[in-house]
C-alpha cells in the first residue's frame, strides 16, 4: 500500500473525482497524467517474425495508436509523448541528444497525430520508419535524460507521470559499462522526480533476460510481494495492449468512506469506477466567426421588475392535490439527508439470496484504504476470504455524499486472478452491487403459456450449440461512439468521408444462417404450424414505413363538431382513435398533457359538455 | 395488480353519536375513522392517479342526499361527490367532519353510496367501483332489503370493504384476541371497556358476514379490517407504480428464424415524476422567474455574443471540431430500428454479474395470444437453461435509441417463463486497473484467531433466520420502499398543512426500517467485541486540511527547507544575518530575505526596494518552474509583512492587483492559487490607514479569483450526474 501511494502523497485530499454521480464538488482536479513511449527503433525491432508475424515495431506502433485513441475517448486532458531511441538521425530540443528522435513531445493526442502514427505502420509504415529515422548506436541515458528535458518543459501539473519502453533488447549497450551506467543514473533521477519507468519487452530470439541491464532501470513493483517483473516477453500483440492498458490507467478513487461493521469497528475504504458507461462528451459551443469556445453563464432575472435573482431569492415548490406546496432551497437538500456518508453493515447473506434481476445501476469495486485507518486491509482480507470461503455476500447501508439518500448494496466478495503472463485479470476486493426497493420493481402481469416439450427443446439445444462463442466483454465496441469519434476525426483532418465502422453489434446473419443450416427449417417445424407467419401483424405494419424511408406519414384525420357532440352525449368517444381524437383536441383548443386514450376523451367530454 | 386505469371509491362513515363513545385512555371510534380516513387520502394525493374519491356521512344532524323523500334515508349527508382527492378534501375532513348527534340506518347509507357510484360513473370507464364503510354497526338496521342490495352490488360490480372497531370473528373467538381475517392480531381491547358487543353490533356482524360472504364467498371476509390495522398499514406511502409498457418485437436468430416476443421493464431505479420548480421567493409564482443565458467570450471585456453568432463543436483529443447540429444528426451512427437479435450464445459463467450495465431489467415473454410464439421462446427458454447458457442480444429499443449488446438469461418460475435481459459493457466502458495483491501480502494476511473472529461474526449477523423449515429472509430490501420518497412525501404534506412550520422530524419508523434489524443487533454484540479486540484499527489523524504552499512545492526540494520553517525564526535569522552579510541589493537566491534587510537598512527608499524586489519576482514567474514559486511566494510575503510595518500598502497593492491581472495571460493560475491558499491578500484600511481597500473589499478580491478558477474546471469536465447518464440512454 504504502509503495504506491508515496507517489501520490500531495493528492491525498484532492483525488480527481470520476465523472458520475459521486462528483460531489468538494474534490478539484489535480493535474494531468503524462506517459512517455520509449521506444527502441534499432534494426532488431524491423525484423520479421516467422509465420509472417508482425514485427516488434510493427506491433508497438498500433499499440500506441490504440492507447492515442482511447485516450481521446476517455481522457482527452492527458499528456502523451513518443520518443525514438537508437535512431540513425536525431530530432530533439535543441538537438543537444544524438540518436534520439522526439516524434511527438508531450501533448495532448488529437487526430494529426493519430495519423502520424498510423503512418508508421505496416510495410509502408517500416520504410517510412527507415527514412525518417534510421537505426544507429544506442544510448538509452541519453534517451532518457531527453524524456526528463520533454517532463520539465511542460508547465502544467502532472499528477502522474509514466514511462514506458519497448524494446527487444536487454543488453541495448552490449556491454559497454560507461554507457549502462549514466543510463541508470539518469534512470535513478527521473525516478527522483516522480517518473514510474516500465519496461514493455517484446520477443527476443533467445529470451529477454531482464536481469542484464533492465532491471536496474524499472521502477520497483508497486506491491513488494507481486511479482514485479514481467518474465515473460509479450509475444502477441493482444497481450501487449492488455498489458500497457493496465499500467498507463491510473487509478483513482471515486471517494474514500468508512465501512462500518457496527459499535465503532471502522475500516476505510475506497471506491472505485470499473465500468461506467462511457458516454459522448458534451458538446462545447463555439463563436461563430472565430471557433473560440465561449463561456455560457445563466442567470435568473425577475420577470416584473427585471432585477438579477440570487439564488435566496427563490424558492422551490410542487403541486399536489391542487396545493402549491413550497420549500426553501436549503429545504430541499435536508429532505434528501439521511446518515452521514459511508458504508454500514447490516449483515449477511448467502450467495444466492442475490438475484440475477436485482439489478439497477452498474456496480462499484471496495479496496482497503491502509492511509486513513491503519490494519484496515488486514481486517477487510479477512472477511473477503470468509466471505468468498462461505458463499456469502454482505447487505450495507451506502450513503455516497451528505445530501443524498441511502441505498442499499450488496459486497460481493471477488478473488485475485491472474492470467498465464502473470498480468492480473482481476482485483481481489468486493463488488458493490445496488440493490432495488420495493419501488424500483414493477408489477407485470404475466399470463400462463404453453410450454415446450423435449423434442422441441432438443433441437433448440442444437441451435444453441452451432452458435456457441467465447464471449469477452471488451469484444464489443460501442458503435454510435466510434461513429462520433470517426466523424470528428474526418472533420479534423478534412477528410472527405468518416472512415467506415465495423458495427460488432449486428448479427453476422449469413455465418449463422450457414452454421444453422437445416437446423432452423427443422425448429419451425416442430414449433409453428404451416400456415404461421412469426413475423406477425406487426411486420406488415412496419414495412410501408420501412419503405417511405424514415418519416411516418400520420393519417390526417378530422371530425366534424357535430360528430365530436354526438359521441360525447352518447359517451362513444372511446370509438374514435387515438390521433383522432388528438386532433380533436386540437381542434378545439383542449389542452391535453396525456397521452392516454382514457386521458383524452376525459379531457374532450370536459370541453364540449360545457 | 392495480393496473388501475382509474377506481372510483366512496368512503362511508359513521358520525353517529355510538361513535363518540370511548374507553377511558382509549381514542373513540370516531377518531380513529377519521384518522384512516385522512391518511387514506393523503397517499392518493400523493400517489397522483386518477382514482375518484367520494365521502357520505351517516349519523350526521343534517341531511343531504338525493334519495331522502319523505323520512327515509335521513341523516345521511353526501359531502363529496366523485372527484380527485385533494388538499381541500382533507381540509374538510379535518375541520368538517364532526360527531352527530343522531344515527341512520347503515344499509341505508349503503345503498346511497351505491346509488352515488352508479350515477356519477355512467359513461365512463372505471377499473374498480368500491365502498369502504366505516362504522360501529351501534346503528338499529332493517334488513329487509339485504338481498336486494346484495344482488345490486354484485350486478354493479362494487366491492364493499369494512372497517370495523373489533375483528369480524370476535364473537367466535371469545373475547378478540384472534386474527381479524388475515389482518395480524387484533390487538385492539374492545370498546367500551370490553363489555362485549351489544345486540345491534351482534345482528350488525351477522349482517357484514352474510353480505361479504355472499358476495365473495370466503376470501369475502378478508376485506374486513380493524381500524387499527388498517392505520399502520396506511401510515406507508403509496409505493411508485407505473403501469409497464409493453415493447413489442421480433426474437431474431439468424436471419430465418424469428419469434414474437414482448418485452417489459420489470426493475428500473424508480424517481418522484414530479421535479421541483423555480418560484420567486415573494410571490411563489413561478412565472415571475425568468432564466437567462447568455454566452461571452472568453476575452478581457466578457464580450456577449448572441446565440445565433455560436456553433456547437466537440473536443477531439487537443482539437476542438466544429460540428453542427445538422451535421451532426446527417453523420451519426444510425440504427436500423428495434431489435432483439441472437448474436451467439455463451455459457452463463463467462457474464460476470458486477458487469451489468445500465439501469434497467427487462423480461421478455412470448407475445400476447400466440401460443405458437410461446412455445417456439419455451423451447430457447429451456433449452438455455439446460444448457446453463445465455444469448448475447443486440438491443434497440427503437429508431432512434443507441444499440446494446446484453445478456438474456433465461428465468423458469413456477408461473411463468421468460428471458431476463440485461445490458453488458461495451470496451469503451471498461476500465483495467490493477490493485495490489491483498491475498499473497504477508502484512495483511490474517491469523487463525483473527479469521475465527469474522467466521463467528458472519454467523451472527446472518440475515437468514431458520423457522423451522426453511429460512427466511429477515432483511428483503426489495420490500423496504424508498425512503427518499417516503421522506419527501411526509415533508410536502406537513408543509402543505402547514405552511408556515419547520420541516418535521424523520419518523421513527422509517429510521428503523434502514437500521440492522434488532435480533441481529443483539446477537452479534459479543462477536463484534471479539473482532475489535482481534484487529488493531487507528485512524490516521490527517494534519491538515488545507494545504500551505509550502507543503506543495517544498516538498522534495531539498534547497528551501527555511520555506516551512516559522516566521519567527525567519525573522531572527536574517536580521542578524541580513546586516552581517551587508546586502546591497535583492538577489535571486533569498530575494525575500535580501528585501527584509534592505528595508531594515533603510539605506534606499522603500519604494525602490519594492520595485527590484517585484523585478526579481518578475523574472522568477517567467521561468514558469514550480521550483521557483515557493521562492516567489515566500517573497510576496515578505513583502506584504514589510509593508504593513512601514504604514505603506499602496506598492503592494498596486503590485497584487497587476499580478492578478497578469495571471490567465501568464499561466500563472496555479501561482495564484498558491497564494489564495496561504491567505495572501491585499492590504487594507484597518491594517494601513493609508490603504483605499476595506477589509471586504480585500479578502473579495482574492474570492473572486478563486470562482474563477473554481467554475473553469467544471465547464471542462463532463461532470454529469448520474440523472444525465441515464435520461442519455
Amino acid at each position: 500500500m504504502a509503495e504506491w501511494n508515496a507517489y501520490y502523497q500531495n493528492e491525498e485530499d484532492n483525488v480527481e473525482q470520476e465523472e458520475g454521480e459521486e462528483s460531489s464538488g468538494d474534490y478539484k482536479y489535480s493535474g494531468r497524467d503524462s506517459l512517455v513511449f520509449l521506444v527502441d527503433a534499432s534494426k532488431e525491432m524491423f525484423i520479421k517474425g516467422e509465420n509472417g508475424e508482425p514485427t516488434n515495431f510493427d506491433m508497438t506502433m498500433q499499440c500506441v495508436r490504440s492507447v492515442y485513441t482511447s485516450k481521446i475517448i476517455s481522457s482527452e486532458r492527458d499528456l502523451v509523448a513518443l520518443v525514438f531511441y537508437a535512431t540513425e538521425n536525431s530530432k530533439n530540443p535543441q538537438d543537444s541528444f544524438k540518436n534520439v528522435y522526439v516524434f511527438h513531445d508531450l501533448d495532448s493526442p488529437g487526430a494529426k497525430r493519430v495519423q502520424e502514427v498510423d503512418s508508421l505502420r505496416g510495410e509502408k509504415g517500416a520504410k517510412l520508419a527507415a527514412q525518417m529515422l534510421g537505426s544507429g548506436p544506442t544510448s538509452l541515458g541519453d534517451a532518457l535524460w531527453c524524456c526528463s528535458n520533454l517532463y520539465s518543459d511542460i508547465r502544467l501539473r502532472l499528477s502522474h507521470k509514466r514511462l514506458m519502453i519497448f524494446t527487444c533488447r536487454d543488453n541495448p549497450h552490449d556491454g559497454d559499462s560507461g554507457h549502462d551506467l549514466s543510463a541508470r543514473t539518469k534512470a535513478g533521477d527521473l525516478k527522483g522526480t516522480g517518473v514510474v519507468i516500465d519496461l514493455m519487452h517484446l520477443v527476443k530470439p533467445g529470451g529477454f533476460d531482464v536481469s542484464l541491464f533492465f532491471c536496474d532501470i524499472i521502477s520497483p513493483p508497486e506491491d513488494a510481494e507481486e511479482l514485479g517483473l514481467q518474465l515473460e516477453p509479450c509475444a502477441k500483440l493482444e497481450d501487449l495492449q492488455k498489458r500497457v492498458r493496465a499500467k498507463e490507467m491510473r487509478k483513482r478513487a471515486q471517494s474514500r468512506l468508512h465501512l462500518s461493521l457496527g459499535d465503532g469497528v471502522h475500516v476505510a475504504v475506497g471506491l472505485y469506477v470499473l465500468v461506467r458507461t462511457a458516454t459522448k462528451p458534451a458538446p462545447i459551443r463555439l463563436y461563430r466567426t472565430t471557433n473560440e469556445p465561449v463561456n455560457t453563464k445563466t442567470r435568473l432575472f425577475h420577470m416584473q421588475t427585471g432585477t438579477l435573482l440570487l439564488p435566496s431569492d427563490t424558492k422551490r415548490s410542487q403541486v399536489y392535490g391542487n396545493r402549491q406546496i413550497v420549500l426553501e432551497k436549503d429545504e430541499v437538500d435536508e429532505l434528501k439527508k439521511f446518515d452521514e456518508p459511508g458504508l454500514f453493515l447490516i449483515g449477511f447473506k448467502p450467495v444466492s439470496r442475490l438475484k440475477l434481476h436485482h439489478h439497477i445501476r452498474p456496480s462499484l469495486f471496495i479496496f482497503p484504504e491502509e492511509e486513513m485507518i491503519t490494519g484496515s486491509s488486514c481486517l477487510f482480507t479477512a472477511l473477503l476470504r470468509k466471505c468468498s470461503e462461505r458463499g456469502v455476500f454482505a447487505v450495507c447501508k451506502y450513503t455516497s455524499r451528505r445530501n443524498t439518500p441511502p441505498r442499499f448494496v450488496a459486497l460481493v466478495p471477488q478473488k485475485e486472478e491472474l492470467d498465464q503472463n502473470q498480468t492480473q485479470v482481476t482485483p481481489a476486493g468486493f463488488h458493490l452491487i445496488f440493490l432495488p426497493f420495493a419501488d424500483d420493481i414493477r408489477t407485470l402481469d404475466v399470463h400462463q403459456s404453453p410450454t415446450a416439450n423435449s423434442m422441441q427443446i432438443d433441437k433448440m439445444k442444437e441451435i444453441v450449440q452451432k452458435l456457441r462463442f467465447k464471449y469477452r466483454s471488451d469484444a464489443f465496441e460501442n458503435p454510435v461512439l466510434q461513429q462520433h469519434f470517426r466523424n470528428l476525426e474526418a472533420l479534423a483532418l478534412d477528410m472527405l468521408e468518416a472512415e467506415a465502422i465495423e458495427d460488432l453489434t449486428k448479427p453476422k446473419v449469413d455465418l449463422m444462417d450457414q452454421r444453422l443450416g437445416s437446423l432452423v427449417q427443422e425448429f419451425k417445424d416442430l414449433v409453428y404450424p404451416a400456415d404461421y407467419n412469426p413475423e406477425g401483424k406487426t411486420a406488415t405494419k412496419r414495412k410501408p414505413a420501412e419503405a417511405g424511408g424514415g418519416a411516418e406519414k400520420k393519417p390526417k384525420v378530422e371530425v366534424s363538431e357535430a360528430d365530436l357532440r354526438a359521441h360525447v352525449e352518447k359517451g362513444t368517444l372511446g370509438k374514435l382513435t387515438v390521433p383522432v381524437l388528438k386532433e380533436a383536441c386540437k381542434q378545439f383548443g383542449v389542452r391535453t398533457t396525456g397521452t392516454k386514450k382514457q386521458e383524452l376523451i376525459d379531457s374532450l367530454t370536459e370541453k364540449l359538455s360545457k | 395488480m392495480a393496473r388501475s386505469v382509474k377506481a372510483a371509491l366512496v368512503l362511508c362513515m359513521d358520525v353517529g353519536f355510538s361513535m363518540s363513545d370511548s374507553a377511558p385512555g382509549l381514542q373513540s371510534s370516531f377518531e380513529e375513522a377519521k384518522k384512516v380516513i385522512r391518511k387514506f387520502v393523503q397517499r392518493q394525493v400523493f400517489a397522483e392517479n386518477k382514482d375518484e374519491l367520494g365521502l357520505v356521512l351517516f349519523g350526521s344532524d343534517g341531511t343531504k342526499n338525493p334519495l331522502a323523500d319523505g323520512g327515509q334515508y335521513q341523516n345521511i349527508c353526501v359531502h363529496r361527490h366523485l372527484m380527485i382527492p385533494d388538499f381541500e378534501l382533507l381540509k374538510e375532513i379535518q375541520n368538517d367532519v364532526q360527531p352527530g348527534s343522531k344515527q341512520a340506518d347503515w344499509l341505508d347509507a349503503l345503498v346511497v353510496c351505491m346509488d352515488l357510484l352508479q350515477k356519477e360513473t355512467l359513461g365512463k370507464k372505471y377499473e374498480r367501483l368500491n365502498i369502504a364503510m366505516l362504522t360501529d354497526l351501534q346503528s338499529p338496521v332493517s334488513d329487509d332489503q339485504l338481498d336486494t342490495i346484495i344482488r345490486n352490488l354484485k350486478r354493479a360490480g362494487i366491492t364493499l370493504q369494512f372497517f370495523l372497531p373489533f375483528p369480524v370473528d370476535v364473537e367466535q373467538s371469545g373475547m378478540g384476541g384472534d386474527e381479524a381475517g388475515g389482518d395480524g392480531p387484533g390487538s385492539k381491547p374492545l370498546p367500551h371497556g370490553g363489555k362485549g358487543l351489544t345486540r345491534e353490533q351482534q345482528q350488525g356482524l351477522k349482517l357484514v358476514r352474510q353480505i361479504m360472504t355472499s358476495m365473495e364467498e370466503e376470501e369475502g371476509l378478508e376485506e374486513v379490517y380493524t381500524f387499527s390495522s388498517a392505520i399502520e398499514r396506511l401510515s406507508i406511502f403509496k409505493r411508485i407504480e407505473r403501469r409497464p409498457m409493453a415493447w413489442p418485437c421480433q426474437l431474431t436468430i439468424g436471419s430465418a428464424l424469428s419469434i414474437r416476443i414482448v418485452g417489459y421493464k420489470a426493475v428500473t431505479e424508480e424517481r418522484i415524476k414530479k421535479t421541483w420548480t423555480v418560484v420567486d421567493a415573494q410571490s411563489h409564482k413561478r412565472d415571475d422567474v425568468k432564466r437567462d443565458t447568455v454566452y461571452c467570450l472568453n476575452d478581457d471585456n466578457e464580450t456577449e455574443v448572441t446565440k445565433d453568432d455560436t456553433i456547437q463543436g466537440f473536443r477531439y483529443g487537443s482539437d476542438i471540431v466544429p460540428f453542427s447540429k445538422v451535421d451532426q444528426e446527417q453523420m451519426k451512427y444510425k440504427s436500423e430500428g428495434k431489435s432483439f437479435a441472437v448474436l451467439g450464445f455463451t455459457k452463463q459463467s463467462l457474464i460476470q454479474r458486477h458487469q451489468f450495465m445500465g439501469s434497467q431489467v427487462v423480461k421478455v415473454f412470448a407475445a400476447k395470444d400466440d401460443e405458437h410464439a410461446a412455445v417456439a421462446l419455451s423451447a430457447l427458454i429451456r433449452a438455455l437453461h439446460e444448457l446453463e447458457m445465455v444469448a448475447i442480444v443486440r438491443y434497440a429499443y427503437d429508431r432512434r435509441s443507441n444499440p446494446q449488446v446484453g445478456a438474456a438469461f433465461p428465468c423458469i418460475k413456477e408461473k411463468y417463463e421468460c428471458l431476463l435481459y440485461v445490458q453488458l459493457p461495451f470496451a469503451e466502458d471498461l476500465r483495467f486497473f490493477s490493485f495490489p495483491s491483498l491475498e499473497n501480502n504477508k502484512k495483511f494476511t490474517a491469523s487463525a484467531e483473527q479469521l475465527s473472529a469474522v467466521d463467528s461474526l458472519i454467523d451472527s449477523m446472518m440475515l437468514m433466520e431458520e423457522d423451522g423449515g426453511e429460512p427466511q429472509d429477515i432483511f428483503k430490501v426489495n420490500h423496504i420502499p424508498n425512503p427518499q420518497f417516503q421522506r419527501l412525501f411526509q415533508c410536502l404534506q406537513h408543509r402543505a398543512l402547514n405552511p408556515n412550520a419547520p420541516l418535521p422530524a424523520m419518523e421513527p419508523w422509517l429510521q428503523a426500517m434502514l437500521e440492522r434489524p434488532q435480533v441481529v443487533t443483539a446477537r452479534c454484540r459479543t462477536q463484534l467485541q471479539e473482532v475489535r479486540k482481534r484487529f488493531p484499527l487507528t485512524e490516521v489523524v490527517h494534519k491538515k486540511e488545507q494545504k500551505t504552499s509550502a507543503d506543495v512545492f517544498g516538498k522534495g526540494n531539498a534547497e528551501e527547507p527555511e520555506a516551512k520553517k516559522s516566521r519567527e525564526d525567519e525573522e531572527d535569522e536574517f536580521s542578524v544575518a541580513g546586516i552581517a552579510q551587508g546586502v546591497t541589493a535583492v538577489g535571486s537566491v533569498n530575494p525575500d530575505k535580501d528585501f527584509r534587510a534592505l528595508v531594515r537598512q533603510k539605506s534606499i527608499p522603500f519604494g525602490q526596494v519594492c520595485q527590484e524586489l517585484t523585478c526579481r519576482m518578475e523574472q522568477l514567474l517567467g521561468t514558469k518552474n514550480p521550483h521557483y514559486y515557493s521562492k516567489c511566494i515566500c517573497s510576496i510575503r515578505a513583502f506584504r509583512e514589510e509593508s504593513v510595518k512601514v504604514g505603506n500598502a499602496e506598492f503592494f497593492n498596486s503590485y497584487l492587483q497587476s499580478l492578478k491581472r497578469s495571471v490567465p495571460d501568464r499561466g500563472l493560475q496555479y501561482f495564484w492559487d498558491s497564494l489564495v491558499h496561504d491567505g495572501v491578500m491585499l492590504i487594507s484600511k484597518d491594517e494601513v490607514e493609508g490603504s483605499t481597500v476595506t477589509k471586504e473589499e480585500s479578502s473579495q478580491f482574492m474570492t473572486t479569483a478563486e470562482k474563477v478558477e473554481a467554475a473553469a474546471p467544471v465547464d471542462e469536465e463532463d461532470t454529469g450526474d448520474v440523472d444525465d447518464l441515464l435520461d442519455m440512454m
